[in-house]
């Protein structure tokens, strides 16, 4: 019905392509640059030095073990879920669903100070516990070290990969394996040569996906990593721009390419197996259930094992946190850590003027991000499901590259963009830093949602006689809005614990929320820590809950299609 | 209503090439007729449809409904869809998921706003001529198949247009559903006072529900005409392959014998239909398997004018009802259908009697 509208088109990719190309094209102008107020002037020192530096080495194979490491146990504790839920009868299958939506919840920066709590070699609570106990004369565990992190990294993407996976998983036609054990092969060999390599696009595109998180993590590292002077590259940037006399943005811009340039790389490769999936992809149809395996006597045991799973990524951190927050310094539990409970620390967080600066901060640019963020996020989903033209095309890869970006890398490119503006050290920064760091997130609930909105919906309206406007308002509003909301609200979970970004472009007087609590972890103040922390995870779980309540809500107007 | 069609022409791009999407389409459907667009996927039969109903803007030409000019590039006319007073039945039914089923067939009234009363008693009726009553309440996108199909009819029909239009309605259907369907809606549509124009792939669904039927072609309409004229009497080979399954034969004309046309073929000379055709011509003789009657082994004697021709029995297959046999006569090959009865197996030399009148002459 529509002509494709390009003016529209090309105002939307100017926009787009400013917030996602922005802070590219600064870095590698800043990467050739002498500094931050000599931009422009032209030299290849920093690479040099970037890539000369003889600690890289070290980095590099951090980041290597890091990656590689966290991204293989996610996927491993991903697919044996994913398997145990929708092709066995393990019982309490909702767990399942909570496991992978909890996260979600719990910021990434708190989580791995709750296992800093209670792995630390020095005063961590089990490690503390655990000598007690056995009389040991060193703490067994050291959660500041490469292998803690890699544990803590897998279990907090381990989430996203089951969302992968699992779907995958229940889609699968169950005659490939029968016609297999017909032809005399058993459960374990029809497992290995028939479920598992049909699955393959999904198993790597969560592989993938786990390697491009870990690599632009920055949370894991720098709870877990500093402290032991294990350095990743997203930790080692931020060292080079953060170290009091000589922040070196150029240096840390010319080493930012080489981590962005790997990113884009992989995530063009994930966007490729994604959609070759569809080739794998084997849904026979209407109502056929996979058969359940029958775990016998191990499904109790296995049963176990998935509750610690959860014990460890849902009960565990925000326990721990709640008791930090409550006891006057770091104790075992006990009677008499009870009884020293008190809400000293949450009282002092709350008379803090920098947390509550902090506070404010962060639920201004969740509600105005958000809301800006969605309202972009609705008419680029709409460009690019509904006007299916070239440039379109140019908008959907624009927006699905920033998918890609590590915030600390962008928010390097865009330190190199808002110092030459009157914006530098502005919320406004952090607010379109921000939405460029995450508009995909935006993108993508509103883009299935108009997919969703079949042209024929809108076209029958009209040849029923109503004008456009009506159509808008009575078909295609209420049809889009449960997109809108779970779009906003992702969006505001996301900029409530924002950390990456905001490390590098956060100064004094707009500090946010992940930012404060970080500063409480560098001056070893777990107490306020703990008490800023869960005040966030209550923000997000409220958010969350919002999220699935509307969700419901408007799956029960519609009848739930 | 009548509508009118006058040289409507559309283009569009596609991987660089220009597509004619409808090529110069002169049409004339009647009023209160059930009238189909019948062709491949392709062929421009859903654009013309979408251009009538006005969702598609042609480049060319004119579109009058009922004598009012709904489209014309040369006086600048374009009525928007919601102008034109049309009701539709989309292929993918276009059930609104966040309405019941009162709310979506009530929707083209309330538009109009109709008062409540009115609507109460319009929806009532329009589900009660459907067949389905006593779900309204509920939510649309849970009903099956089928019933959605109804819904959607129900709000065509609500508004009482004059034409009603339906895009592939059935194709969504499986196999037995989409036999029942088509019978109630040629039910529903004969006891309407209504123009239909029906949009089709299927041969079956155009030769049983229509009054005309408009053969399609890469835009432009080859042959239009009773589904009985299209199927024995077809002009033009392309319709008749179309239409049904045929024994499509090489042949020229060689004269006249009283009414008939008289041609030489691989099959040898044969009586046909009437043709208007010179001597020497270059024709394709169309032959369906169900007219072609062979006798067995023994009987050869031409009956009342027939044509009798002998072959071989090549290869026969049993599919049920009958066996499909070819048989080679000459070089040509024809496909038959046997009697299961008929004594005569793979081999044998049989003679084939064909009626003039079902050996069709058609256009190259």
């Amino acid at each position: 019905m529509n002509p494709s509208r390009p003016l529209f088109t090309w105002s939307l990719i100017l926009i787009v392509g400013f917030l996602t190309l922005c802070p590219v094209l600064m870095l590698l102008l800043g990467s050739f640059s002498e500094g931050l107020t000599a931009f422009g002037v032209f030299t290849t020192s920093k690479y040099v030095a970037a890539y000369t530096d003889p600690a890289l080495f070290d980095v590099t194979y951090n980041t290597v073990v890091f990656v590689l490491g966290s991204s293989v146990l996610s996927t491993l504790l991903a697919l044996v879920l994913a398997y145990l839920n929708t092709r066995t009868d393990i019982p309490f299958k909702p767990v399942f669903t909570v496991l992978s939506i909890v996260p979600m919840m719990i910021p990434h920066l708190l989580f791995s100070v709750s296992w800093a709590l209670l792995l630390n070699p020095s005063n961590g609570l089990l490690n503390v516990f655990l000598k007690d106990v056995f009389a040991l004369q060193e703490a067994p565990f050291n959660i500041y070290s490469l292998w803690g992190m890699v544990m803590v990294e897998g279990l907090l993407n381990m989430p996203i990969a089951y969302l992968i996976i699992a779907p995958a998983m229940a889609q699968f036609d169950v005659a490939l394996e029968e016609s297999s054990r017909v032809f005399g092969a058993g459960v374990w060999r029809t497992l290995m040569r028939i479920t598992l390599p049909v699955l393959r696009p999904a198993i790597l595109a969560a592989f993938i996906l786990g390697i491009v998180r870990s690599l632009a993590s920055y949370a894991v590292p720098r709870v877990l990593g500093m402290p032991g002077e294990v350095d990743v590259l997203a930790t080692y940037l931020y060292e080079m721009i953060s170290t009091g006399f000589a922040p070196d943005y150029g240096k840390a811009a010319a080493l930012g390419m080489s981590v962005l340039v790997a990113s884009i790389s992989l995530i063009v490769v994930y966007r490729a197996l994604t959609s070759e999936g569809g080739k794998f992809v084997t849904i026979s149809g209407r109502g056929f259930r996979p058969a359940v395996i029958e775990l016998k006597r191990a499904r109790i045991p296995i049963f176990i094992g998935v509750g610690v799973l959860c014990l460890l990524m849902i009960v565990l951190p925000v326990a721990v946190l709640l008791y930090t927050s409550l006891v006057p310094y770091s104790m075992v539990p006990s009677a008499r850590a009870f009884s020293l409970m008190s809400w000293k620390h949450w009282i002092e967080v709350f008379q803090d003027p920098v947390s509550l600066l902090a506070l404010k901060n962060s639920l201004f640019l969740a509600v105005a991000g958000a809301t800006l963020g969605v309202l972009l996020s609705v008419f680029v989903a709409y460009v690019i499901v509904k006007i299916r033209t070239r440039a379109s095309g140019l908008l959907e890869s624009l927006s699905f590259l920033s998918f890609s970006f590590p915030g600390i890398v962008i928010g390097i490119g865009f330190m190199w963009f808002f110092v030459q503006t009157p914006l530098y050290a502005t919320l406004t920064a952090l607010l379109l830093a921000y939405i460029a760091a995450y508009l995909p997130y935006g993108i993508r609930p509103l883009a299935s949602a108009f997919v969703q909105v079949h042209a024929h919906l809108e076209e029958s309206s009209l040849v029923c006689g109503a004008s456009p406007l009506t159509t808008m308002r009575r078909i295609i509003v209420p049809l889009l809005i449960p997109g809108v909301v779970s779009a906003w609200i992702l969006m505001a979970t996301m900029f409530i614990r924002e950390l990456t970004v905001s490390v590098v472009l956060s100064r004094p007087g707009t500090e946010v929320l992940a930012v404060q609590i970080l500063s409480f972890a560098d001056d070893g103040l777990w107490g306020k820590l703990s008490a800023l922390g869960i005040v966030m995870i209550l923000i997000s779980t409220a958010l969350v809950l919002l999220a699935m309540y509307a969700g419901e809500k408007f799956k029960a107007l519609q009848g739930g299609s | 209503m009548e509508i009118q069609i006058e040289g409507l022409s559309k283009h569009y791009q596609s991987e660089g090439k220009t597509v004619k999407a409808l090529d110069q389409v002169d049409l004339t459907i009647p009023a209160n007729e059930i009238f189909t667009l019948l062709g491949p996927s392709g062929c421009g039969k859903t654009t013309l449809l979408r251009c009538i109903v006005g969702l598609e803007t042609p480049d060319e030409g004119e579109i009058r409904i009922g004598g009012e000019v709904v489209w014309s590039r040369a006086k600048g006319i374009a009525v928007p869809p919601e102008r034109r007073g049309l009701g539709m039945v989309f292929q993918t039914y276009a059930i609104w998921p966040h309405m019941s089923v009162f709310d979506n067939v009530a929707y083209p009234l309330q538009i109009r706003g109709e008062a409540k009363s009115v609507i109460r008693d319009k929806v009532a009726r329009a589900l009660k001529f459907v067949q389905l009553e006593g779900v309204e309440k509920r939510s649309a996108t849970k009903l099956s198949g089928g019933q959605q199909q109804r819904v959607a009819l129900a709000r065509a029909l609500v508004a009482e247009p004059k034409v009603i239009l339906f895009d592939e309605p059935l194709s969504n259907l499986d196999a037995k559903l989409r036999e029942e369907t088509r019978k109630e809606l040629k039910t529903f549509l004969g006891e309407l006072n209504i123009t239909a124009v029906y949009v089709t792939h299927d041969r079956v669904e155009a030769l049983a529900l229509s009054d005309s039927i408009a053969v399609m072609r890469a835009g432009r309409i080859v042959e239009i005409g009773s589904p009985q004229k299209i199927y024995f009497n077809a002009d033009h080979r392309y319709v008749a392959d179309f239409i049904g399954r045929a024994n499509l034969i090489k042949a020229r004309v060689a004269g006249r014998h009283g009414d008939l046309t008289v041609v030489e073929s691989g099959l040898g000379s044969l009586h046909c239909q009437a043709r208007d055709l010179p001597e020497g011509s270059e024709a394709t003789l169309c032959i369906r398997p169900e007219f072609i009657h062979v006798d067995g082994v023994a009987s050869a004697t031409p009956q009342g004018g027939q044509n009798v021709i002998h072959g071989r029995v090549a290869s026969m297959e049993f599919v049920g009802e009958v066996y499909e046999a070819e048989i080679h006569v000459g070089a040509e090959k024809l496909l038959a259908r046997l009697d299961p009865d008929l004594p005569v197996s793979t081999g044998d030399m049989v003679s084939i009697r064909l009626a003039p009148q079902h050996c069709l002459l058609v256009l190259a």
